[in-house]
């Protein structure tokens, strides 16, 4: 495992225990705060912008099978089966040829 | 603690499937076996941990990978805060070791079953917190041992499962109609950047700030109009 693998799991521990850490002694002046908004908000822009970026200039098969993941995700709302049907709708798109 | 730890058994099944997934994933990437262990271990975050990997498996930037993954982890502000009364009475190196075992699923289980039973504390917090993240290294680390036997699983779409993960982390972070233009506003700055050429981790920042001004914009309109 080289350094930026080290690194990665490192920052991430630091960065994950440090936002616990914040929440034990400062949550409830946050939520109480005029940017509590933000920490509601935050987290769906970040993963609607990782989705984004995944499709950006991606062929015409993996935007149906994103949309078939989504239709997934919308009526069952399960994250293993969205995995599975997407992967699945892209596998069986690429092999059609899109 | 005992009571924690097998009324948690449910929703670690579930968490062991998707940390198997997430193994899988990481060691397509390059992550050993090992490494996965020790990051499951010392981060115990599901979705944090997925964005993280994917990004780095992306460009190798460790900090934009970080700061994808932590944004992803803001919710525990909150939920941790939300402890306050449960965690009362430990010593600060209690406190630090609880809120590090507690994850979505056992602080939502303690505080469904607290508000039915008052008894229902921190001793069971404790309990269910243990087997998940014992039940999430595992599974996390079996993955990785699996996905690092395996050929290149690119090719049959592997990589498509990250965005399918992306997506369904979205629905379940989806609160109704107030979410709608501002998620529009990040899919369409993020798209519009990297098909430009901009760089993904940038694109992203830039795709979640934009949907930010554009919630606080409407917010106000909101206050305004009341």
């Amino acid at each position: 495992m080289t350094f930026p693998f080290w690194m990665l799991i490192i920052v991430l521990a630091i960065a994950a225990f440090s936002i616990r850490v914040l929440g034990l002694f400062a949550g409830d002046a946050i939520k109480a705060s005029r940017f509590s908004w933000i920490l509601d908000d935050l987290p769906g822009l970040i993963v609607v912008s990782l989705v984004a970026a995944s499709l950006a200039n991606q062929s015409v098969g993996t935007w149906l099978a994103a949309a078939a993941a989504l239709a997934v995700a919308y009526v069952a709302n399960h994250v293993i089966l969205t995995m599975c049907v997407g992967v699945a709708a892209y596998g069986g798109l690429v092999w059609l040829g899109f | 603690m005992k009571h924690g730890a097998i009324a948690i058994l449910p929703l670690a099944a579930g968490a062991a499937v998707y940390g198997f997934a997430f193994g899988l994933l990481a060691a397509q990437v390059g992550f050993p076996w090992w490494g996965v262990a020790l990051m499951s271990s010392l981060v115990h975050a599901g979705s944090s941990q997925i964005v993280a990997v994917e990004q780095f498996a992306d460009s190798a930037a460790v900090v934009g990978a970080a700061f994808a993954g932590a944004a992803l982890n803001l919710r525990y502000i909150g939920i941790i805060a939300s402890l306050t009364e449960v965690l009362s009475g430990l010593s600060l190196r209690a406190k630090l070791l609880v809120i590090h075992i507690t994850g979505d699923e056992n602080w939502a289980l303690t505080m469904s079953q607290r508000a039915k039973d008052p008894q229902i504390g921190v001793r069971f917090l404790i309990g269910s917190g243990l087997v998940m993240i014992t039940v999430w290294t595992i599974s996390t680390t079996l993955g990785a041992f699996v996905g690092s036997t395996l050929p290149n699983l690119e090719k049959f779409g592997l990589g498509f499962a990250f965005t399918a993960a992306f997506i369904a982390m979205a629905r379940g972070l989806w609160r109704g109609h107030a979410n709608l233009v501002p998620w529009i506003a990040s899919f369409a700055v993020t798209i519009g950047l990297v098909t430009l050429g901009i760089p993904k981790a940038y694109a992203i920042v830039a795709g979640a700030i934009s949907g930010l001004a554009v919630s606080h914009i409407l917010r106000d309109r909101r206050k305004r109009a009341l």
